[in-house]
C-alpha cells in the first residue's frame, strides 16, 4: 500500500513538475513571441529604414544623374542663342576661346572651394559606370558655365573687352582666396547678375533699334545710334534677354542643386 | 551590404542619365551646327543632317549612287543650252562630287556657256578650268559616250579652257568669229 501511495505521491510530484514545466513552457514561448514580435518589428522599421534610405538614394540618384544634366545642358543650349532684332529669327552664337577659358577657371575654383570634391565625384571604390555617370554631370557643368560666360559676354566691341577683363579679374582672385561653397555661390550669383544687369538692362537700353535707314537712325535716336556706333552694340530682339534670365536662372539652380560628392 | 536590386536600380539611373545626357548634347551640338533660324525650319534642317549622313555612309561603304533623276533633268537642261539649271541639277545628283561622267558634265557647261566668238568669259573658263581638274583627279582614264559632245575627255576640255584664257595674236584675227562651239 505504502508503494503504491508512493507512486502516487510521485506521480503527482511529476505530474506538478510537469505542470511547472508546461507553465514554464508557455511562458518561455510568450517571451519568445515577444521576441520575434520586437525582432520583426525591428526588421520591419529596419526594411522600412531601408527602403527609405533606398528610396532617398533613388531621388538622389534621379536629380544627379538625369536632372541636374539635363538643367545644365539646357543652359548650354540656351547660353548662345538670340533672336534677331529685325526679325526674331533664331540665331546661335558660338562660345568665344576666353568663355572656355573662364569655364575652366571655374571648375578649378569650385574644386578649391569645396563646392565639389574631387575625391567624392571620382573614386577607385566607385564603379566604373558611376565614374563614367559623374563625369558626364561635370562634362554638361563645364558646357553650361562655358556657354553662361557666352550669354553674359557682350559678342564684340570695346564692352567685350571690359566685360571680360572683369570677370577675369573676379576669377583670378577668387583663385587665390580661402573660399566657403556657400560663399562662393554667393559670390557667383552677384557677379552673374550684375553683368546681366549690365548687358542685358543698360548695353541693351543704349542700342539703337533697328531702322529702315541709317539716316532715319540718326534722326530719330541720335544718342542711341551713336553709342551702337562707338560701342559696335549687336542689335538683338528684346527677347534675348528673357532667354537670357532663364539660362542664368537655371544655371544658379544647378550649381544649388550640385552636390559636393557623390558618395554615400 | 546593400540589395541587389538597390544596385541594379541606381546602375539603370545612372545608365539612363549618361543616354539622355548624350543624346542631348548631340541634339544641342547639330543645332549650333545647323543654325535653323526658326523652329519650323528644324524639321527641314533635320532631314538635310539625314540625307547628308546617308550619303556619306554610302560613301563610306563603298554603294554610293547618283541620283538618276536629277541627273537626266540636269542633262535635258544642258541640252537645251539651260546651263545654270543643269549644274544645278547636276550638282544635286552628286552631292558628294564623286562621279566623273556628273562632274565632266559641269566642267562642260562651263565650256559652252562661256564660249564666245568674239571673246570668252573668263571667270566661266577659270571655273571649268577648276572643275576639270576634278574630273581629271577622280579618274584621268575618263572617256564621255555622249555624241554631242566633241570633246570627249578631261585632257582635251582642259587644253579647250587653257587656250581660250591665254590672250594670244590669233585672238585678234577676225576668222575667229566663225569658229563653232564644241
Amino acid at each position: 500500500m505504502s508503494k503504491v501511495e508512493n507512486r502516487k505521491s510521485q506521480v503527482e510530484e511529476l505530474s506538478d513538475e510537469n505542470t511547472f514545466v508546461v507553465d514554464g513552457g508557455l511562458l518561455e514561448d510568450s517571451e519568445s513571441t515577444d521576441r520575434t514580435l520586437i525582432r520583426s518589428e525591428n526588421q520591419k522599421l529596419n526594411t522600412k529604414d531601408q527602403k527609405h534610405d533606398e528610396q532617398r538614394t533613388t531621388d538622389n540618384g534621379q536629380l544627379q544623374y538625369i536632372f541636374l544634366p539635363l538643367i545644365f545642358l539646357t543652359v548650354a543650349l540656351l547660353g548662345g542663342l538670340r533672336l534677331s532684332a529685325e526679325d526674331n529669327a533664331l540665331l546661335f552664337l558660338k562660345p568665344a576661346l576666353v568663355c572656355l577659358i573662364y569655364a575652366t577657371l571655374l571648375l578649378v575654383l569650385f574644386f578649391r572651394s569645396g563646392l565639389l570634391r574631387l575625391d567624392g565625384w571620382f573614386s577607385e571604390k566607385f564603379s566604373m559606370l558611376k565614374n563614367i555617370a559623374n563625369g558626364v554631370v561635370l562634362l554638361a557643368l563645364f558646357f553650361a558655365s562655358t556657354q553662361i560666360f557666352n550669354s553674359l559676354l557682350p559678342e564684340r566691341g570695346l564692352p567685350f573687352w571690359v566685360f571680360a577683363f572683369c570677370f577675369f579679374w573676379t576669377l583670378w582672385n577668387n583663385l587665390f582666396v580661402e573660399f566657403q561653397g556657400k560663399r562662393l555661390l554667393q559670390s557667383l550669383g552677384s557677379v552673374f547678375a550684375l553683368a546681366f544687369v549690365s548687358k542685358y538692362l543698360i548695353l541693351s537700353y543704349l542700342t539703337a533699334p533697328a531702322s529702315a535707314s541709317w539716316w532715319r537712325g540718326i534722326l530719330e535716336n541720335p544718342t542711341q545710334e551713336a553709342f551702337t556706333w562707338l560701342l559696335d552694340l549687336p542689335r538683338f530682339s528684346a527677347g534675348t534677354g528673357y532667354i537670357q534670365f532663364f539660362a542664368v536662372i537655371f544655371y544658379l539652380l544647378g550649381l544649388f542643386l550640385l552636390p559636393a560628392s557623390t558618395e554615400k | 551590404m546593400r540589395p541587389a536590386n538597390y544596385t541594379v536600380k541606381e546602375k539603370h539611373i545612372q545608365t539612363l542619365g549618361i543616354a539622355l545626357a548624350t543624346f542631348y548634347a548631340i541634339f544641342i551640338t547639330w543645332v549650333y551646327s545647323v543654325e535653323p533660324k526658326s523652329l519650323e525650319e528644324v524639321p527641314a534642317k533635320a532631314q538635310t543632317t539625314i540625307e547628308n549622313v546617308t550619303t556619306k555612309t554610302q560613301v563610306a561603304i563603298g554603294t554610293y549612287e547618283i541620283d538618276r533623276a536629277k541627273f537626266n533633268v540636269g542633262l535635258m537642261a544642258f541640252q537645251q543650252d539651260n546651263f545654270i539649271v543643269a549644274r544645278d541639277n547636276f550638282q544635286k545628283a552628286d552631292t558628294e562630287k564623286r562621279d566623273p561622267r556628273t562632274q565632266f558634265y559641269i566642267a562642260y557647261s562651263f565650256y559652252r556657256q562661256g564660249f564666245g566668238r568674239v571673246s570668252n568669259d573668263d571667270a566661266l573658263f577659270k571655273q571649268g578650268l577648276e572643275q576639270i581638274d576634278r574630273v581629271i583627279e577622280l579618274d584621268k582614264n575618263f572617256k564621255s559616250d555622249d555624241a554631242n559632245l566633241q570633246l570627249k575627255t578631261p585632257v582635251e576640255l582642259k587644253n579647250e579652257f587653257e587656250e581660250g584664257l591665254k590672250v594670244t595674236a590669233s585672238d585678234f584675227n577676225p576668222l575667229k568669229v566663225l569658229r563653232e562651239r564644241k
